[in-house]
Order: C-alpha cells, then sequence, then structure tokens
C-alpha cells in the first residue's frame, strides 16, 4: 500500500521546481503593490477623463504616437530576451543567459533614450505638466514609469554581474530580475493603451 | 530581574513615543486647527484671511512647540534597529538627515506660517494669502524629504543580512516612497487632483502612507522583542563592568 503511494508521488515529486513561484517570494509584495498602486492611478485618470472628454481627446491627438509605438516594440522585445536569458540560465547555460540578458539590457537602455526623444520636442513646443490635466497625468504617470525603467536597468546590471562573475550563478535572482522587468513591461502596455490609444 | 527587564528600556521609550507624538500631531493639525485636510489652494481671500486669523492656530502652535521635540525621539527607534543591520552607516545617516529636513520644512515651517498670521491681528489678506500658500506648499512639498529617508531605510532593510525586518517590508516600503513622488505637482496646479489637496498628491498618499506606517510600526515591535539582550547597546557597558578580558560573542 504505501510502495503504491509512494509510486503515486514520485512523478508529483519530479514536477515539484516546475510549479515553484519565480525569484524571491518576497518580490512578489513588491509587483502586487506596485500594479495595485498604478491601478489606482489608472481609475483617477479614467475618472478625471470622464469628467472631461473633449479636452482629454483633444490632448491626447498631440501625443507622439509613433515613438510610443516604437517604444512597445522595445519593451517587449527586451522581455523576450529576459525570458530566454532566464531559460539559459535555468538550464545551466550562463553564457549563453549573459549574451540575452546582454541584448535585454541594450533594447531596455534604448527606452528611456527614446523618451527624450518624446518629451524634448514635446517640452521645447511648451506642452509640459501645466498645459492641462491630460499633460499633467501624462508626464506623472509615464515619468513614473520611466522611474521603474531606469530601476529595472539597474537591476539588470546586477542580473548580468550575478551571472558574470557568480561560479553558479543564483537563478532565484535571475527570477527576481526577470519579474521585475516583465512588470515594467506590464504597466507600459496598459500606460500606452490608456494614454495614447484610448478613444 | 527587574534590572534585565529594563535593558531595553531606552527602545521602549522612544517606540512608544511614536503613538504619543502622532496623536499630539493630529489633534492639532485636525480637530483644533482644521489645517488638515488641506484648504484649497484656490480658495478666497477673505476665507484665507479668517482662517489665518483664528485663535486656534495659536493653540495649536503652542502645543506644537511644547511637542515638537519629540520628533526627534521617535525617530531614534528606527536608527537603532538599522544599526543592527549588515548594512554601511550612510544609510542610518541618511534617515536620520531626511528625518530632520523633513520635519523642519514639514512641521516647522507650516507652524511658523500659520501662527504668525493669529499672533498679530492687522496684517495685510496679501501677506496672509503668501504665508498660507508657503504653509502648506512646505507642508506637502516636505515629502521629497520623506521620500529620501524612507527610500534609505527600505533599501537597508533588503541589504541587510542580519533579517532585522523581513525583506517583505522593504519591498513594502520601495513603492511606498515612490508614492511620495507625487508631491512634485504641488507646484503647478491650483485645483483639480494635483494641486496640494488633490486626491492624487494628498489623499492616495496619505491613505498609503498611513497604512505603511502601521505595518512598519507593527514589524519595528517584534523586531524589538526579538532582539537578543546580548546585542544591545548597553549590553556592551554591563559587560565591560563585569569583566574587562572577556571578548564579545
Amino acid at each position: 500500500m504505501t510502495n503504491v503511494v509512494e509510486g503515486i508521488d514520485e512523478p508529483r515529486r519530479g514536477d515539484a521546481p516546475r510549479g515553484h513561484v519565480p525569484g524571491d517570494a518576497s518580490m512578489w509584495f513588491f509587483v502586487i503593490g506596485d500594479l495595485l498602486i498604478f491601478g489606482i492611478y489608472f481609475v483617477g485618470y479614467i475618472y478625471y477623463r470622464g469628467q472631461n472628454p473633449d479636452l482629454f481627446l483633444h490632448s491626447q491627438a498631440r501625443l507622439n504616437v509613433d515613438v510610443g509605438a516604437i517604444n512597445t516594440v522595445v519593451l517587449l522585445t527586451s522581455s523576450l530576451f529576459v525570458v530566454l536569458g532566464t531559460t539559459a540560465a535555468r538550464a545551466g547555460n550562463p553564457t549563453e543567459a549573459l549574451r540575452r540578458f546582454g541584448v535585454a539590457l541594450a533594447f531596455g537602455a534604448a527606452f528611456p533614450v527614446l523618451k527624450m526623444f518624446e518629451w524634448i520636442p514635446e517640452i521645447t513646443a511648451g506642452i509640459t505638466p501645466g498645459t492641462n490635466l491630460f499633460f499633467m497625468f501624462y508626464f506623472v504617470m509615464t515619468g513614473l514609469h520611466l522611474c521603474h525603467v531606469l530601476l529595472g536597468l539597474v537591476i539588470l546590471c546586477f542580473v548580468i554581474r550575478n551571472l558574470k562573475t557568480a561560479a553558479t550563478p543564483k537563478i532565484s535572482f535571475v527570477e527576481t530580475g526577470a519579474t521585475y522587468w516583465h512588470m515594467v513591461d506590464v504597466l507600459w502596455l496598459v500606460l500606452f493603451a490608456a494614454f495614447y490609444l484610448m478613444r | 530581574m527587574t534590572r534585565r527587564r529594563s535593558r531595553k528600556l531606552d527602545q521602549w521609550i522612544t517606540f512608544w513615543s511614536v503613538p504619543f507624538f502622532f496623536t499630539i500631531f493630529g489633534l492639532v493639525f485636525v480637530p483644533l486647527s482644521w489645517m488638515m485636510p488641506p484648504r484649497s489652494p484656490s480658495a478666497s481671500t477673505p476665507d484665507i484671511v479668517a482662517f489665518m486669523q483664528s485663535h486656534n492656530l495659536l493653540v495649536a502652535c503652542v502645543l506644537l512647540t511644547l511637542a515638537y521635540g519629540l520628533a526627534p525621539v521617535s525617530n531614534a527607534v528606527y536608527l537603532m534597529q538599522i544599526k543592527r543591520m549588515s548594512v554601511s552607516p550612510a544609510f542610518r545617516y541618511t534617515l536620520m538627515m531626511g528625518a530632520i529636513t523633513g520635519a523642519i520644512v514639514g512641521m516647522l515651517f507650516p507652524m511658523f506660517c500659520f501662527g504668525l498670521g493669529a499672533f498679530r491681528p492687522g496684517y495685510s489678506p496679501a501677506v496672509l494669502s503668501m504665508l498660507y500658500d508657503f504653509g502648506y506648499l512646505a507642508f506637502i512639498g516636505s515629502l521629497g524629504c520623506f521620500c529620501v529617508m524612507w527610500m534609505a531605510f527600505g533599501l537597508a532593510i533588503l541589504l541587510d543580512k542580519n533579517n532585522v525586518l523581513p525583506k517583505w517590508l522593504g519591498y513594502y516600503t520601495v513603492w511606498q516612497y515612490m508614492s511620495e513622488l507625487m508631491a512634485a505637482p504641488v507646484w503647478i496646479n491650483k485645483s483639480g487632483p494635483f494641486a496640494w489637496n488633490g486626491l492624487m498628491t494628498f489623499w492616495f498618499a496619505t491613505a498609503l502612507y498611513v497604512s505603511w506606517q502601521l505595518v512598519v510600526y507593527t514589524c519595528i515591535y517584534r523586531s524589538i522583542k526579538k532582539q537578543p539582550e546580548a546585542e544591545l547597546d548597553n549590553a556592551d557597558i554591563t559587560r565591560t563592568r563585569d569583566s574587562r578580558t572577556g571578548a564579545p560573542a
């Protein structure tokens, strides 16, 4: 009887690592909390948008959708390489993981640069947070997101250092960094939809 | 036995000074003076003058002058726990200086601004309006100081290898302080969600801050409880008195 039970349990034990929470468990406290805050801010944005739909639509038309779309592709590509890098690190191939995380970092670093190509022409054209409520929301929320991207780039650098210098890289740390980076990505997708595309 | 129990007395005094201080602070700002919740930045001049000359402000300032010194005492409770962490003293000093600059700008400046108007009747409405703006901008604008202060606190928790405070609290602190960055737009808008009494700058930030502060406070309580007596700062003093040769464990 006991043997049979053990026999049934065997494959399950083998499957266990696949079902674990990736990365440092407390990191999820950050991710969920951060999504919650942004969620509250989005609700605020939608509420004030509903109060004054014309102003928001007209202002929205003045945003540079092209740079926004390019930045979306850039971040998604970066996230893809983070996934590939994490897979390589899990498979015990730190050299390949290192290369892929390097590509992810390069794409990620392009985001703030492109953001400047978006913001500087807007600010020189006289569009500032003081222009109206839409631009206040726009600059505050994309600015807050940019802070997250910059922090994410620092975290990616630490992941790369971990892969480069450690004899046996800490997979949980790689996963923690990847989780954070994906959160930054998700936030941008919602921001892009709410600020550039919503009609 | 009694001597042993009083070893953490210093920490418990600083700990209990926090609710005491916040109660006085709350009394002064809310029911006594109605400075909080913040009045509107676009209030009419007669409203501003009536508020700035109300006598309650003088009572509020007297109480605040008496209680102000508790701010350094209550911040000592965080510093003593950070000192136990395996992190650079830079974090401790940043927290200390951030707390002090924040208290000066966020508490002393508004106290003087609001107190001045009530102190001598006869200031012109223009002067009173300026003091009103100064008081509120200082109160809300001081969040920048607190932002850096709590960033140091959050990072210290995350980098600490002694597990003095739980790691999730470090992450919680990091996202809490990010919400305080929202204080910057108070300089731009005089009404709406980003004004100093706005939904985004004041209400969300305050709701997040208060709940976070309660959680931190609970964690600090547990951390003091768990702290081994041999590790206390004043343990050294008694130990050297007992035997000068004994090396610390």
